[in-house]
């Protein structure tokens, strides 16, 4: 069976049946950009909860007696903390200088520094709920030379919860965009095998195998979702960089984007081709 | 050569295409498929070339039972038979050449051997002079001689023709008749079906009648 026939006859059928083949890698580019684009706003929809949930962390204010280095070992050692930063009052006054910016002359009314030394605990991943966080916190507490303790409590598991229904609803909307996706590009190939039904009657009719008649349509329905998906690709891309004019920090990781509507496309191409033939090559 | 024994071809409960036919062609003969429009001609043909099974009976082809032609095997099984239609079948985006030599290329026939044979028939035809031209570019009978290049080419023991001048005017349709007992006077076994007595009369060969399903007449 020769290959190369096949790829020439699928050549062959996207430079004389251009219109066609146009239509049909239009119809993939654009569901594929539509998929891209909801993958874009999942991708930064997790990256955002993820960002949310890094910021989930105990302050503790120090009163002016503590011994630094003998709290920061004994805070370490309390299960669920990942990591104790210290904070000195002139660190902390630093940080709200350039928080308040413009409006730093507001700090001149003090006569001295009235910020707190502070540790900023970060805590492991499964300790960053409401339970854990009072656990952590009132272990800390018992320590001495500990002033006071700062966190979300109760509003940290109220935020979790959001954020789980943001995600399942999320998901229900990809699965649809997804399935319609794949209706879509799959009909659409299904139309233009359609339209040459006659070249695959007389193909089988002169004796060529089920596998040499599949591969023009193969080659095509691949040729057609790369190109389709690196369209779609560019188009993310180009509303990728409209959106950082209206958004900051919009993540975009093109490598992965590229790869998946590239890859997309053809694995689409590919099964939406061999699945159109099965009526024709029973 | 194609033998049917008490074949029957049933689509539907009530629908019945051809029923209890039996009859034998020998090696190298010509036999004309008799019936009006929907007597089961192209059922019957269709059948040889394996497009159709029988729901009842044994056909026989090149020595071989049908049944037994897996389905994996249908292809190679067709590069035996040649098929020539009323409305000619030809790949509109191909010229005359391309046609013909497509027969050949989808059965993986290397290139050299695609061009000699291609001079070969397109010669006998008398369409060299014409090779690059498009099918809409050509007459009803030239179609039909493209038709039968394409599946002459591959050299068949059978040459089936449904209604092969169906299209056509009094004098191509001459000529196609004519060509197609020039090709069995070489060896092939050729099995045209038509509506046309008046046709198999002037032609003086065996003639199948086929009436309500049934074969009715075999002279």
């Amino acid at each position: 069976m020769s290959l190369r026939i096949g790829i020439r006859e699928g050549m062959r059928t996207i430079t004389r049946n251009g219109s066609l083949f146009f239509l049909s890698l239009l119809v993939a580019a654009i569901s594929l950009f539509l998929l891209a684009l909801f993958s874009l706003v999942t991708v930064n929809l997790y990256q955002a909860i993820k960002i949310l949930d890094e910021k989930i962390e105990i302050i503790a204010f120090l009163d002016q007696r503590a011994d630094v280095d003998v709290l920061k070992e004994n805070i370490e050692k309390i299960k669920g903390v990942e990591q104790v930063i210290y904070v000195s009052s002139e660190q902390a006054l630093t940080e709200l200088r350039n928080e308040l910016q413009d409006t730093e002359e507001i700090l001149t009314v003090f006569e001295e520094n009235p910020l707190p030394a502070s540790f900023r605990i970060e805590l492991e991943s499964n300790f960053r709920n409401a339970q854990g966080l009072n656990e952590i916190s009132g272990k800390i507490m018992l320590l001495q030379g500990i002033d006071e303790t700062l966190y979300g409590g109760e509003l940290v598991d109220q935020l979790k919860r959001v954020t789980r229904v943001i995600v399942l609803f999320d998901f229900g909307l990809l699965a649809i965009i997804i399935f319609s996706v794949i209706f879509v590009i799959f009909q659409t190939i299904k139309l233009t095998i359609f339209a040459r039904s006659t070249e695959i009657e007389i193909m089988k009719l002169v004796g060529a195998s089920d596998s040499f008649i599949a591969i023009p349509f193969t080659f095509e329905g691949i040729v057609q979702g790369m190109i389709g998906g690196f369209i779609a690709f560019l188009l993310t891309a180009i509303t990728y960089r409209v959106s950082t004019f209206f958004f900051d920090n919009v993540y975009f990781p093109h490598w992965w984007f590229l790869l998946g509507t590239i890859l997309g496309g053809m694995i689409f191409g590919v099964i939406g081709s061999s699945f159109a033939m099965r009526r024709f090559l029973k | 050569m194609i033998s049917f024994d008490k074949v029957s071809k049933v689509y539907q409960k009530d629908w019945v295409a051809l029923q209890d036919i039996t009859f034998n062609i020998d090696k190298g003969e010509f036999a004309f498929i008799c019936g009006a429009t929907g007597a089961g001609k192209t059922t019957l043909l269709k059948m040889i070339y394996k497009d159709e099974e029988p729901t009842h009976g044994t056909i026989k082809v090149l020595n071989q039972n049908l049944k037994d032609v897996k389905k994996k095997e249908i292809p190679i099984f067709r590069r035996k038979i040649g098929v020539v239609f009323q409305d000619f079948k030809l790949l509109q985006d191909r010229t005359l050449e391309e046609n013909v030599a497509f027969s050949l290329e989808v059965t993986d026939t290397p290139a050299r051997e695609v061009r000699k044979k291609l001079m070969e028939i397109l010669t006998y035809l008398r369409l060299s002079h014409k090779k690059y031209a498009y099918p809409y570019q050509l007459s009803g009978g030239e179609q039909q001689k493209v038709a039968i290049a394409r599946a002459l080419v591959r050299d068949p023991y059978i040459l089936l023709a449904d209604e092969p001048t169906g299209n056509l005017d009094a004098k191509s349709s001459e000529e196609i008749t004519s060509i197609l007992e020039d090709i069995n006077y070489k060896g092939t076994t050729v099995i045209m079906a038509t509506h046309s007595i008046s046709l198999v009369r002037k032609m003086k060969k065996r003639m199948l009648r086929i009436e309500d399903c049934r074969l009715v007449k075999d002279k």
